[in-house]
């Protein structure tokens, strides 16, 4: 078990988040707001970066996708581990499909969204552009009840 | 074990109020009123056209614990994942129009990505040791004032 002491704050938030999760998944409703207000107490005591700008992310992003995945990829195939491949399976498409999104970006600007919506699949967080919602997500096959439209 | 219905699937043929035996299933808020389902007695489920109801476990088996190296490899992970929320989230909220859409898409995305990574590396079920160890560990903690204490008790008690 790894100490929380390692955790940063965001972390914690998504640890809850997901916990929130599986609680609702089981009807455990009392369990899922409870798991939120941790959620929403990490969340607001996450660090904040001011003025930053949407290009600093590809360089994040291209990190992940050399170093970071490739490192968990080869401990988990060592190991059979075939639930984290599964995790780092979808991750590393998702994260590349960030990245074309803000080449994209980087091209069209504000212009961005001039044909279509942003519509993010709640299962493994792809994210298409789209003039109506996904019929099914590409990368993990969810129907399209598990797509949000992005306002 | 009781029954759970998806109100999402569910297509109002009603034969599952036909079969069951206390009356669990007909409620006024749509979903089955757990405290009167019988355990295990899943007519409901098997009567469903539609397949919406199914059952749930009070009690799951303990998940495998992870490797220790995978553990880690994943937390790098999930904090990378959550500084690049943290930069979109700021983006979203000092931004407008497209760039302001880009952002809470990625932050949100992010988000998922970071979960997941939780979930594989030892968070995956709310009922387990790992999850009840780090709630203690949280108890004992030495947040501010403001932090819901109660609430992690609470969920002692209840996981």
């Amino acid at each position: 078990m790894t100490s929380l002491s390692s955790h940063s704050p965001g972390a914690l938030a998504a640890i809850c988040s997901n916990l929130a999760k599986a609680c609702e998944k089981q009807y455990r409703t009392e369990e899922f707001q409870l798991f939120n207000t941790l959620e929403q107490y990490f969340s607001k005591h996450m660090e904040q970066s001011v003025g930053k700008h949407l290009d600093e992310l590809t360089g994040l992003i291209q990190v992940d996708l050399n170093e970071t995945f490739v490192t968990c990829e080869q401990l988990a195939s060592e190991q059979g581990d075939r639930g984290t491949l599964r995790a780092l399976t979808w991750g590393k498409k998702v994260t590349s499909i960030h990245k074309s999104l803000l080449t994209r970006y980087a091209k069209q600007g504000e212009k961005l969204l001039d044909n279509g919506d942003l519509y993010i699949c709640e299962a493994c967080g792809f994210i298409a552009i789209s003039s109506e919602t996904p019929a099914m997500c590409p990368i993990c096959k969810a129907p399209a009840s598990r797509f949000s439209k992005v306002q | 074990m009781h029954a759970v219905r998806n109100l999402r699937l569910c297509t109002k043929d009603c034969l599952c109020l036909f079969v069951c035996p206390t009356g669990a299933t007909d409620t006024e808020t749509g979903q089955i009123d757990f405290a009167k389902c019988i355990d295990g007695c899943r007519l409901c489920v098997d009567a469903c056209p539609s397949h919406a109801i199914s059952l749930i476990l009070e009690t799951y088996p303990e998940p495998k614990v992870k490797e220790s190296t995978i553990q880690k490899a994943l937390n790098i992970l999930l904090e990378s994942k959550v500084s690049q929320e943290q930069l979109c989230s700021s983006v979203a909220s000092n931004s407008e129009k497209a760039t302001k859409a880009l952002a809470t898409a990625l932050a949100r995305s992010t988000r998922i990505l970071a979960e997941d990574c939780a979930r594989e590396s030892a968070f995956m079920l709310p009922q387990s040791e790992s999850v009840r160890q780090f709630l203690a560990e949280l108890v004992d903690k030495p947040y501010g004032e403001d932090f819901p204490y109660d609430t992690v008790k609470r969920l002692l008690e209840l996981l």
